[in-house]
């Protein structure tokens, strides 16, 4: 198993120009803009099978073809670095251990698209991590790898690090960009569409940190090579952040379709005290749960989705037989409802009811209808609203309902928590 | 031009038409609570999801532009269930105050609950509780509990009265709309807040609990604020004028009107309202009856001088009152007419002009505010010298304002002859030998030509009180009394002889006016 995106950051001084240039740092963005047009860049992102590693999985390539060519107008590149997805920890990691490759990252997506600014929103609570990253891009500055003039190419481009002030939606990229505007973060109703109307009106694409990350491995190995790593349609290898109860919770990077069941006993060292698994969260808080039984999987796009659930930013939470499934829903649930804009009416009073029904259910007041109501208005808060929060608000109750159903019953039954040990909600 | 078909129905629709708006022009109705027509699309409410053929979630029709060959479908099982579901949200935290609330029986909320809810509730848990008749604005209540957060009226603080008074503050189910620390919704625009507001968040101070809607009567009338003359309904019921909403006019107020404006049917109601005309006996001004009132009338106006007798029309009365007080004047009374001025406020670059009167474009056009008239102030000045000893004034304009009334009264008062016709009690009945009670703009029929010479309609919504009479009736009856009566004083037959003999009219007439009015020629 090869390492590209990682092998570098145990070093000493990962962070710094001198040590990313030591090994090979900025080739990929030399070699882009002066040797390749942009036009050609695209092309070898979208045979490379890039998949966007934000959570949604969108061909990064086919992304970046959405932008109008020419430069009649402004046009901007966002990079999301909000990271606000709960149990993911990845991006967090190259801000901190190598924000180098980001930044080159950016160049090549901003020379590819015809782009002179970039914005990486990062997450509020990564004070330190927007300060290494700062550093980094002050350096890149003063060896001209940003600015005017990259490489003599001609090709100029400024980055500018805009911090998050703690919203969930500010991650979603419409939300996003109200926020760098200045305003309330807000998803934006679509159409239009960012690649047409984005930051302040111009044409925008926003990636996550680890595609950007991804970019110049691909323009320096070549798309067949990014390609033969992970599977036939999820390419390359990827950042798993793994937590909950595992003996060595970290992020690990290993390649598309790398199995479950081994990232949880092989790479993370178990379960913890050796107790037994009960159920695992594969790719950040709105996945739906997976049973033990079936977390005999591989963690890429397409298996995930016919296990009834999904990739998103391959940030595996890990629980044993301790976890209380009501309560997760709890956890969960009040996150969504706590983190909703509270522009749609499905979003704003479906993230509240499921929370509602669920404390209830804790609390002793469930009824076993309520079960299937928490199905039904799940069912409801789906595909009706301006953006995802209020899928990502549905599925992990659905997930639960679905493969913990007689544990809500006897919840509902006994008028209590019957799990052992459980914690406190 | 793009074709579409909806519910099996093809249609053509204009460039950049969105689903929604499509559908309305096609009489295919969408529920929606956030979409307005007048203004940015939101796309919140999710009410209007419809099925679009190979779109595979439900989409928005407000936000969704029509392409060409698309197919959409308005009442597929899966989009009334996703309307049912809309419904059964918004109700959660809702009070269900309907019996109490004053915008039942013109509230969408409780429409579409009728058309597209579930008749019981599965809600357990408590409801939020929310501020409760909350003054938001001087103008304006609003119950927290009932918002269903479109934001329309947010939308219109910041694009239409552009004064930004409110906001969506928190998020999730905390949101609230609430105005900005120190700057309540206290706009020259804000009622209209009241009018958007889809459910019953947002009340009129002024109109609330004063009516049931469903009892109201609605006539269509103009506003006589301002010489912009905003299109409104005066909604009445058994003769008594409980508010003015604005009417869709593109051309003059869009749906909007001003707060100002709908204050202008209260003096309608007042009791100051002249009932009965006066005739002065010794020093005191008794009622008597109309026969008796224009017999006096014409024995005052006969005696004296030829040249001595002047009129003063108002820039308050209808076209067709300008025309015939100014035959009136001039032809019968052979006398002068007065060249006043309409009063004036601050206008501003909305609705709000700055003749603060409903007519003087008409008073200009027509000429009984005439060029070649005397101003106000050579008219006193004549009165004074003894050149003028007889008047007949329509309104109270002459003593509007307060610096000059004292002297203007004084100088009235050396008249003979006195006629006066108002709609209320004034000083200047005080000094006048005649008081003829006439109609408000909500009692009569006529038209009124605005300050871009768009001619619109009034309608008789309520009756006058008393024995009031319509300003036109009076015309007629005192030309009578002149012993040259008028051919007719129907407005209508009034409005044919304008369209002869004032230059600009020639298209006007009543048939032609239809709801949002003509635009005569320049002068």
């Amino acid at each position: 198993m090869e390492l590209y995106l990682t092998k570098n950051f145990k070093k000493p001084k990962s962070q710094t120009l001198d040590t990313y240039l030591k090994n090979g740092g900025y080739k990929a963005a030399q070699k882009a803009l002066k040797k390749m047009k942009p036009l050609e860049i695209i092309e070898e992102v979208k045979k490379s099978g890039l998949r966007g590693r934000g959570g949604a999985g969108f061909p990064t390539g086919l992304k970046w073809s959405f932008m109008p060519q020419g430069n009649k107008t402004p046009k901007y590149i966002g990079c999301n670095a909000d990271e606000s997805e709960p149990g993911t920890f990845k991006d967090r990691q190259i801000l901190e251990s190598e924000p180098h490759q980001l930044i080159e990252g950016l160049v090549i997506g901003a020379y590819a698209m015809g782009v002179k600014a970039c914005y990486i929103y990062v997450r509020g609570e990564y004070v330190e991590q927007a300060r290494t990253l700062q550093k980094a891009i002050d350096e890149a500055y003063k060896k001209n790898y940003l600015g005017e003039n990259i490489f003599k190419s001609g090709f100029e481009c400024d980055i500018y690090v805009h911090r998050g002030a703690g919203a969930y939606i500010c991650g979603e990229e419409t939300g996003l960009m109200e926020s760098v505007e200045g305003k309330k973060g807000q998803p934006r109703k679509k159409p239009p569409f960012p690649a047409g109307f984005g930051l302040w009106g111009y044409p925008t694409t926003i990636n996550n940190v680890e595609t950007f990350a991804q970019v110049p491995h691909i323009i320096n190995n070549g798309a067949n090579w990014f390609k033969k790593i992970g599977t036939e349609k999820s390419a390359g290898n990827t950042i798993f952040g793994i937590s909950g109860h595992v003996k060595k919770p970290g992020t690990y990077e290993l390649p598309m379709g790398y199995n479950l069941k081994d990232l949880i006993y092989k790479v993370a060292g178990g379960i913890r005290n050796d107790n037994e698994l009960k159920a695992v969260i594969p790719g950040g808080s709105s996945t739906k749960v997976l049973p033990a039984s079936m977390v005999d999987v591989k963690m890429d796009h397409d298996s995930l989705m016919q296990a009834g659930t999904s990739l998103g930013t391959g940030a595996v939470i890990v629980m044993d037989h301790t976890a209380c499934m009501v309560r997760v829903g709890i956890i969960l649930s009040h996150f969504y409802r706590h983190e909703s804009c509270g522009q749609c009416t499905n979003c704003r009073e479906g993230t509240a009811w499921l929370h509602q029904i669920l404390v209830g259910i804790e609390n002793g007041q469930g009824k076993m209808e309520d079960i299937d109501l928490l199905l039904d208005i799940a069912g409801k808060m789906e595909a009706s609203t301006i953006c995802a929060l209020s899928d990502a608000a549905a599925w992990p109750v659905q997930g639960l309902v679905k493969h913990f159903r007689e544990e809500f019953e006897m919840h509902i039954k006994k008028g209590k928590c019957t799990c052992p040990e459980s914690f406190e909600v | 031009m793009p074709t579409f078909t909806i519910n099996g129905k093809k249609i053509k629709v204009e460039d950049g038409k969105t689903i929604l708006q499509a559908a309305v022009s096609n009489g295919v109705e969408i529920p929606h609570f956030c979409f307005h027509p007048h203004l940015s699309i939101d796309g919140s409410c999710r009410m209007c999801l419809v099925e679009v053929e190979k779109i595979p979630k439900l989409t928005i029709a407000c936000n969704t532009p029509v392409t060409d060959g698309m197919v959409v479908q308005t009442e597929t099982e899966k989009v009334l269930e996703a309307r049912k579901a809309v419904m059964e949200f918004l109700l959660l935290n809702h009070p269900l105050d309907c019996p109490i609330c004053d915008q039942a029986g013109e509230c969408r909320l409780q429409k579409y609950t009728f058309e597209h809810g579930i008749p019981h509730s599965r809600f357990r848990e408590n409801k939020k509780p929310g501020r409760k008749r909350f003054k938001i604005g001087p103008r304006v209540i609003f119950d927290e509990e009932r918002c269903i957060l479109c934001r329309r009226c947010v939308r219109f603080c910041r694009e239409v009265s552009k004064t930004n008074e409110l906001a969506v503050f928190s998020r999730g189910d905390k949101s609230i709309i609430d105005t900005y620390p120190g700057r309540p919704l206290d706009n020259k625009y804000s009622i209209n807040t009241v009018d958007i507001c889809p459910v019953g968040a947002l009340t009129s101070v002024d109109f609330r609990f004063q009516v049931r809607v469903w009892f109201l009567e609605e006539t269509n009338s103009v506003c006589p604020g301002c010489s912009n003359n905003c299109s409104i309904r005066i909604c009445h019921r058994r003769g008594k004028i409980y508010r003015l909403l604005p009417r869709k006019n593109m051309e003059v107020n869009k749906v909007w009107m001003c707060d100002e404006g709908r204050n202008t049917y209260k003096p309608v109601g007042d009791n100051h309202r002249l009932t009965v005309p006066l005739v002065l006996k010794g020093n005191k001004l008794e009622e008597v009856s109309w026969d008796e009132a224009f017999k006096v009338m014409a024995e005052g106006l006969e005696k004296g001088k030829k040249g001595d007798f002047i009129g003063m029309g108002s820039p308050h009365a209808t076209n067709e009152e300008c025309y015939l007080f100014k035959k009136l004047s001039l032809e019968i009374l052979k006398g002068k007419s007065v060249d006043f001025e309409a009063p004036t406020w601050e206008a501003d670059d909305f609705l709000i002009k700055k003749e603060n009167a409903a007519n003087p474009e008409g008073a200009r056009r027509i000429g009984i505010k005439a060029k070649d008239g005397l101003s106000v102030k050579k008219t006193i000045e004549e009165i004074n010298e003894g050149k003028l000893k007889k008047m007949y004034i329509v309104g109270n304009e002459i003593i509007r304002d307060a610096e000059t009334k004292k002297d203007i009264l004084l100088s009235l008062s050396k008249l003979n002859f006195l006629v006066a016709q108002d709609t209320h009690l004034t000083d200047l009945c005080s000094v006048a030998n005649v008081v003829f009670p006439s109609a408000t703009f909500a009692e009569k029929e006529g038209t009124f030509t605005n300050i871009n010479g768009r001619v619109q309609k009034i309608n008789m919504a309520v009756p006058p009180p008393g024995e009031a009479r319509s300003d036109l009736e009076i015309f007629g009856e005192a030309a009578k009394a002149m012993g040259r009566p008028f051919d007719s004083v129907e407005p209508t037959m009034i409005m044919e002889e304008i369209s002869k003999n004032v230059k600009g009219f020639k298209k006007v007439s009543y048939d032609k006016l239809g709801d949002t009015g003509i635009k005569i020629s320049a002068k």
